[in-house]
């Protein structure tokens, strides 16, 4: 398995419109265009016959048209000449589909499973992408700890002044990492913990699961009363998946899920979708800002001094090396 | 040896010498949902009975169902008597969790189901009552019956010509799993249920490259639309006339669902509520599969004509090959197994035509969990099982608790 082996989400559904997109996948140039049936398309974002960018040209119904000389290519990637009928001629093409609000990529002959994204109990919210300058594994690096959350978020996570009372545990399994935070949720606004039906010295629960194929971290967070351990009714799903565009920069693509059903409380809850939208987008922009700001950005953790919050990171590599890459464990460590 | 009777000498050979059949009031026929139900509320009816069951497990069919399986139907509508879901579980329940609240249902209410216990013989007993016989030898004689093996009882599995020379693998959906066996390999599942359309989204989930063969029309509704789940919007409109719902239910799914016919799925011209309560057909509640469909990655053909060494033909004349053949084709009810003269009691397809009441003109049968109406199967599971201990007890003269 390589890189372009997995399923991988590059832009949510929203981004691509009728016109052709160009992206950039661990380091390749893409093109994704919308068919006039309803497919989508991912071809290399260079025309095979003179070397123009596809991602400049128009979709004619079934066909991405290039802009120089008008050959037109389907999804598949075949592609012709208007000038010589009889010419063959191909792009090359990969398995390109929309789901869960995402456009989804993966190479054509790869035969990876496509992660199950159907939480049972949830209700989808939003997706939403940043792009973070910085290479994958320092960003999953971020996201799978919680010792940052005190200093770098405004509203998820854990006070600094009492991080020591955070109990952190990790579990692992051949192809997965679990982390599970358990400790006192931090000062909110009044209002705020009022329409998330949270309660002032509630313990905050932050679990994620990280899986590899493609990489991605499931967060599950929810609120509960510090004295019966009963939890909050409003809990927050969210999966963030890391795609490279290349060696120094990661697509972070995230599906919001919340257990409140959507038009519950009198619809106040659909009320509350775009605030949840809002904070949770705030707080990923936070996290990115953080991270570009590192001095090194190096994937590697030799030579690292790692505290007790960081147990998961070497597990996250072993797999990330051997799943995602497809190569020895210890080429990444 | 199936459907025959066993020879005397074996089957008394079982039973201790000397002794008649044992007699209880009451005897359930399966310990799946339907029967489980209807235990519990025998149970609490003060009505005494036995639970029979063919295999070593309670509700051995869901445990058996393919593993991505959720109820279609909301946890709310869903609970048998008695027992609500946990609050913490998710709205449609998953199957694992499902087999583990039937598990939990029985040792709450105390029902042992004797285990091993197929029923081949179920018989009027001279006078009054129903006498009882199962593959093991037991003999049973009951006042009253509740048959409950349900609808999937056991696979139906049709064959097409040249199915013989065809070199690759066929199986009913009842063995199959996940998808994880088939990655890279090209599937054709046969037939639009809901088991075919999942198991189609499962194969191409695990990285497969699955098809779905199509013979006759079909009504394709969203499982939840703008938030409310299909079952509670048709309860909704099982409310009003049923042209009235016909086209608001059409109207509602093409608008979730848009266009449909030109990617071989056509809509049946009769309307989604009419098949479901004349037909008893009930509509493909999508998850996920039709946005596979329409973007190309699922591709569908009409019904089989036969097979070929490498793959199928299709009615048409198209050919295509496959690796694996996919029967997701239902299953049979087989009530001829345990009771004779079944046909003047069933329907064309072989379901019961009384449903959660005594039978006409058979004294103390009963039947419950064979129908499918658009409100839920185990919604009215739950309702046909209190309905037959309220009738069982007030025969009996026993007043139901609770």
């Amino acid at each position: 398995m390589g890189e372009l082996d997995h399923w991988q989400p590059v832009r949510t559904s929203r981004e691509l419109g009728r016109r052709p997109l160009g992206v950039r996948l661990a380091g390749q140039e893409l093109v994704l265009f919308r068919t006039g049936d309803g497919a989508i398309g991912a071809l290399r974002d260079v025309c095979p016959h003179r070397g123009m960018r596809l991602s400049l040209g128009t979709v004619q119904g079934e066909r991405l048209v290039c802009p120089y000389h008008g050959w037109r290519f389907t999804a598949a990637g075949d592609g012709e000449s208007p000038g010589t009928p009889k010419l063959y001629a191909c792009a090359e093409a990969f398995a390109a589909l929309e789901r869960h609000g995402a456009i989804w990529v993966k190479s054509r002959h790869a035969t990876a499973r496509f992660p199950r994204l159907e939480p049972a109990g949830y209700f989808p919210v939003r997706v939403l992408r940043h792009t973070v300058r910085a290479p994958l594994e320092v960003v999953l690096d971020n996201f799978t700890e919680v010792e940052h959350t005190g200093t770098t978020h405004l509203f998820l996570g854990y006070p600094t002044e009492r991080l020591a009372e955070v109990e952190t545990r990790v579990e692992t399994t051949e192809d997965s990492v679990r982390v599970i935070n358990r400790g006192p949720q931090r000062w909110l606004p009044a209002p705020l913990e009022r329409l998330f039906q949270i309660r002032t010295g509630d313990v905050f629960t932050d679990a994620w699961t990280t899986c590899f194929s493609p990489v991605y971290t499931e967060y599950d967070q929810w609120w509960a009363d510090p004295r019966t351990g009963a939890p909050r009714p409003y809990r927050i799903k969210v999966f963030v998946f890391f795609t490279p565009r290349d060696g120094e920069s990661t697509e972070l693509v995230s599906l919001l899920y919340t257990s409140a059903p959507r038009w519950g409380r009198l619809g106040l809850n659909r009320l509350l979708e775009p605030l949840l939208v809002l904070l949770v987008d705030l707080e990923v922009r936070l996290d990115r800002r953080m991270v570009e700001n590192l001095a090194d950005k190096r994937p590697s953790l030799r030579g690292r001094r790692l505290g007790r919050f960081d147990k998961a990171l070497g597990e996250n590599r072993r797999r990330l090396a051997r799943i995602y890459y497809g190569c020895e464990e210890q080429a990444v460590l | 040896m199936r459907g025959q009777p066993l020879e005397p000498a074996r089957a008394d050979a079982s039973a201790p010498p000397g002794q008649g059949p044992e007699r209880t009031d009451t005897v359930v026929i399966g310990a799946g949902p339907a029967g489980l139900a209807a235990a519990a509320c025998l149970g609490r009816a003060g009505v005494p009975y036995v639970v029979l069951e063919r295999e070593q497990q309670v509700a051995p069919v869901w445990r058996r169902h393919y593993e991505r399986l959720c109820l279609h139907t909301v946890k709310e509508q869903s609970a048998l008597p008695f027992m609500p879901f946990p609050d913490d579980w998710p709205r449609y329940v998953p199957r694992a969790r499902f087999v583990e609240y039937l598990e939990r249902y029985a040792e709450r209410f105390g029902i042992r189901p004797r285990f091993g216990q197929e029923v081949t013989e179920l018989v009027p007993a001279a006078g009054a009552g129903w006498r009882v016989r199962t593959a093991a030898g037991s003999r049973l004689e009951a006042e009253r019956v509740v048959v409950a093996t349900g609808y999937t009882c056991e696979p139906c599995v049709p064959s097409w010509p040249g199915q013989e020379h065809y070199r690759g693998q066929v199986l009913h959906s009842a063995r199959y799993r996940n998808g994880a066996p088939f990655s890279g390999r090209r599937v054709l599942v046969v037939g639009a249920g809901n088991s075919g359309a999942e198991i189609a989204l499962d194969l191409w989930e695990a990285g497969a490259r699955p098809a779905l063969s199509v013979r006759g029309p079909v009504h394709v509704v969203p499982r939840d639309l703008l938030g409310t789940p299909a079952q509670r919007s048709a309860i909704l409109l099982s409310k009003l006339p049923l042209w009235l719902a016909d086209a608001i239910g059409s109207t509602l799914a093409r608008l979730a669902m848009g266009d449909l016919e030109r990617y071989g799925l056509r809509r049946p011209r009769c309307g989604p509520l009419t098949q479901v309560v004349r037909y008893g057909r009930i509509p493909w509640i999508d998850i996920g599969t039709v946005a596979l469909i329409k973007q190309g990655q699922l591709p569908v053909f009409p019904g089989i004509e036969r097979f070929t060494e490498r793959g199928v033909r299709f009615a048409g004349g198209r050919e295509e090959e496959f690796d694996a053949v996919l029967l997701a084709t239902g299953y049979r009810a087989r009530l001829d197994r345990l009771l004779a003269g079944a046909a003047e009691l069933t329907d064309e397809r072989g379901y019961p035509r009384w449903h959660g009441r005594e039978v006409p003109g058979r004294p103390g049968l009963y039947f419950i969990g064979f129908a499918n109406p658009i409100s839920g199967a185990l919604r009215e599971i739950a309702l046909e099982a209190r309905r037959i201990a309220a009738a069982i007890a007030a025969r009996r003269g026993t007043v139901p608790q609770g």
